[in-house]
């Protein structure tokens, strides 16, 4: 019987395979979604229930944002943290750009070793270059700005390393084709080259700009006076002394959520399709 | 106007010489091809016209001016690529103004002179369309466009029909022959296809591992190959080139081998005793033989068996004084296969220890394993130095005292 309805194809052993396979799926993916279920629930619940354990807050309540917005300035700091993530990614966006086109479009003396060492910036742990950087600011006086959270990051190695991958896969033909057809290297990387990238500059800007907007470290060591980006304005609701204010932290956590999500809802296609068409070119 | 001069020019990667010592001169108006096999240098030495890469010796001349070292856009060269290198963001007609934008002409002139160029290449019902969206034959077309545009003083060509398949690329060939003839500007286009060189160029230059091996035009190349690399490269099947020596006998020069005899129709007044043995290479072209059985092949024949009445090419290719009167060389061997080409019969045999092909009409009616004797007129064989594999030609002695001085000698 089993030879007629059952061949070794989509047949049974292999659905219970599919079955099982997307159990576990759908167990990892809730266990990624359940922190920040519980974030947003947390910071709807009235302030009295802030440690029910309910998995439904009930009855909702805005209090807790009224209060992070009354404690801290939350549109300032968001606006803050927005200026300083969109410039980092920028930057980090131009300088990989050019330094990935000097690459991919160059022969030069030195290149590899130039190249390993844009590449070998990326590998060096942050504390190794915190300190230094640290001093550098305090000298040019940039300490407790947002230009000092920006400027030190102005460089990303990941960001050279993945365009320069995009651009050695870019027909060399093109750049010769501008060439005869009377444009300076300059004006080819903005008229060929990068129409040409979008996807893989939209991906990696993304990935740059998510990047920066979760920096806290790095934002916590410069701007010590006063807490100038939102993953600072978390901090001030947690006290040593009276314990942690869970609902006006949470409510500003979920308010520094939103911009991300909204950016990869609106740029999925982009992101996605620029990672994958980076691993199969 | 562009004439091209190119001065001894030699682009080294590392160890290998990509182009060693190439000198060619193009006049305005000239359809030259370079012509190769993979990996000659034919594309190194057509980008280093176009300044797309740097000579590492050696000049580049346009109309006179040395443009070694200034960059392609100064050099009034358009370039049709390979792989067309339309530019895949822009549609057609933002492509082909592509250099007119880049050297900031009007809008309205820019509008008007693709407007131009569509209408020649037919092109206008496409001027909206991104390159994805056209076919291979139509890309080539927008490729040819914006070389056209911008009215340059030559055409560098590279590998343009190499993509299009067999039907399209012969309506192309005409086309771009019927362009050259039209504009009249000078055009450098590089293949490795031999039709296409035989068809489209007023003069080929044949290049071997980076070196020239001839310069010439399409006739010469072929009727008279200056080596046997030419000889071998150019025709379909290519000229049968066999090992020989050239003996002299009863005061005449014969090249022999295994199965092969073949008097040149050069008079050797041999002295006493004398014997002139010289290595060389026998070159037949297919066309050339003529096939008969071998059981009524006694004596060489009359000279004239050439098959297909193709007109003998005329010249003289063993270069001074080709006796008409000698016989016709036979070369003996039997059919190892026949290739049915439609129009004609291809003939494999076997001759010695060579393969030797053999060109016929349709039926030649012979069978696999038969043994045939074939026939060339002395001045269709073709002869060749072992050594450096240039072309023999025969120089009449110019001190009859000196008997060892009558051999060939190598060009």
């Amino acid at each position: 019987m089993t030879n007629f309805d059952a061949p070794e194809t989509p047949g049974g052993r292999s659905r219970t395979r599919v079955v099982v396979g997307h159990l576990t799926l759908a167990l990892l993916g809730l266990a990624c979604v359940f922190p920040i279920y519980w974030l947003y629930a947390t910071s709807l619940r009235r302030p009295n229930d802030v440690y029910e354990v309910s998995p439904l807050p009930w009855p909702l309540s805005v209090d807790s944002y009224r209060t992070a917005i009354d404690e801290v300035d939350v549109l300032r700091l968001l606006l803050n943290t927005t200026v300083v993530a969109v410039l980092t990614a920028l930057g980090q966006l131009l300088t990989s750009l050019l330094a990935a086109y000097a690459f991919a479009a160059w022969n030069f003396p030195l290149k590899r070793v130039l190249y390993l060492a844009f590449v070998g910036s990326w590998l060096v742990p942050f504390q190794v270059a915190m300190l230094p950087n640290y001093v550098l600011l305090h000298q040019l006086g940039l300490l407790n700005t947002l230009s000092g959270v920006i400027v030190p990051n102005i460089v990303s190695g990941l960001g050279v390393l993945l365009l320069r991958q995009h651009l050695d896969s870019f027909p060399k033909e093109l750049l010769e084709a501008a060439r005869m057809d009377g444009r300076s290297s300059w004006s080819t990387l903005w008229m060929v080259v990068v129409p040409n990238l979008r996807a893989a500059l939209a991906a990696l800007g993304i990935l740059l700009l998510v990047n920066a907007w979760n920096e806290y470290f790095w934002p916590a060591l410069v701007l010590q006076r006063h807490n100038d980006v939102l993953q600072l304005g978390i901090r001030s609701f947690m006290s040593a002394t009276e314990g942690d204010d869970w609902g006006p932290l949470t409510a500003t956590a979920g308010l520094a959520c939103l911009p991300i999500f909204i950016i990869y809802l609106l740029l999925q296609r982009h992101v996605v399709s620029g990672f994958v068409r980076s691993g199969l070119r | 106007m562009s004439r091209i001069t190119v001065e001894n020019v030699t682009r080294r990667y590392g160890d290998v010489r990509a182009v060693d010592g190439v000198s060619l001169d193009v006049a305005h108006g000239d359809f030259l091809v370079l012509l190769g096999p993979s990996g000659c240098g034919k594309s190194t030495l057509l980008r280093m016209i176009a300044g797309l890469v740097s000579p590492s010796d050696g000049r580049v001349l346009v109309d006179g001016n040395d443009v070694t070292e200034a960059p392609a856009r100064d050099r009034d060269l358009a370039m049709v690529f390979q792989s067309y290198a339309l530019y895949p963001h822009l549609t057609v007609e933002r492509n082909i103004g592509f250099p007119l934008r880049a050297r900031k002409q009007r809008k309205a002139d820019i509008r008007r002179r693709v407007a131009e160029v569509a209408d020649i290449l037919d092109l206008g019902a496409l001027l909206d369309r991104r390159p994805r969206a056209l076919s291979g034959g139509q890309r080539q077309r927008v490729a040819l466009g914006r070389a056209l545009v911008r009215d340059p003083g030559a055409f560098l060509m590279d590998e343009p029909l190499s993509n299009l398949d067999a039907q399209l690329r012969t309506a192309t060939r005409t086309e771009i022959t019927e362009l050259h003839r039209r504009l009249g500007r000078t055009f450098v286009y590089v293949t490795h296809d031999q039709v296409e060189a035989m068809t489209m160029a007023t003069s080929v230059a044949v290049l071997n591992r980076g070196r020239l091996e001839q310069l010439g035009t399409p006739t010469e190349v072929y009727d008279t190959p200056a080596s046997a690399f030419v000889a071998g490269f150019l025709g379909s099947p290519p000229m049968n080139l066999l090992d020989a020596e050239i003996v002299s006998r009863d005061g005449r020069l014969h090249a022999v081998a295994e199965g092969v005899d073949v008097p040149l129709g050069l008079d050797h007044p041999s002295h006493e005793g004398e014997q002139v043995r010289r290595p060389a290479i026998l070159g037949v072209r297919p066309e050339h033989l003529s096939l008969r059985p071998a059981a009524d092949a006694g004596p060489a024949p009359e000279a004239g068996g050439v098959p297909n009445g193709s007109a003998p090419n005329g010249s003289a290719p063993n270069g001074g004084a080709p006796n008409g009167g000698a016989p016709a060389a036979t070369l003996r061997g039997s059919v190892r296969s026949i290739e049915n080409l439609g129009s004609e019969e291809i003939a494999h045999c076997r001759v010695g220890a060579a393969e030797v092909a053999v060109r016929a009409r349709r039926p030649a009616g012979f069978t696999v394993g038969e043994a045939v004797v074939l026939t060339v007129r002395p001045e269709h064989t073709h002869l060749f130095d072992r050594e450096s594999g240039r072309r023999l030609v025969w120089q009449p002695d110019r001190d009859p005292q000196v008997p060892a001085a009558r051999v060939p000698v190598a060009t």
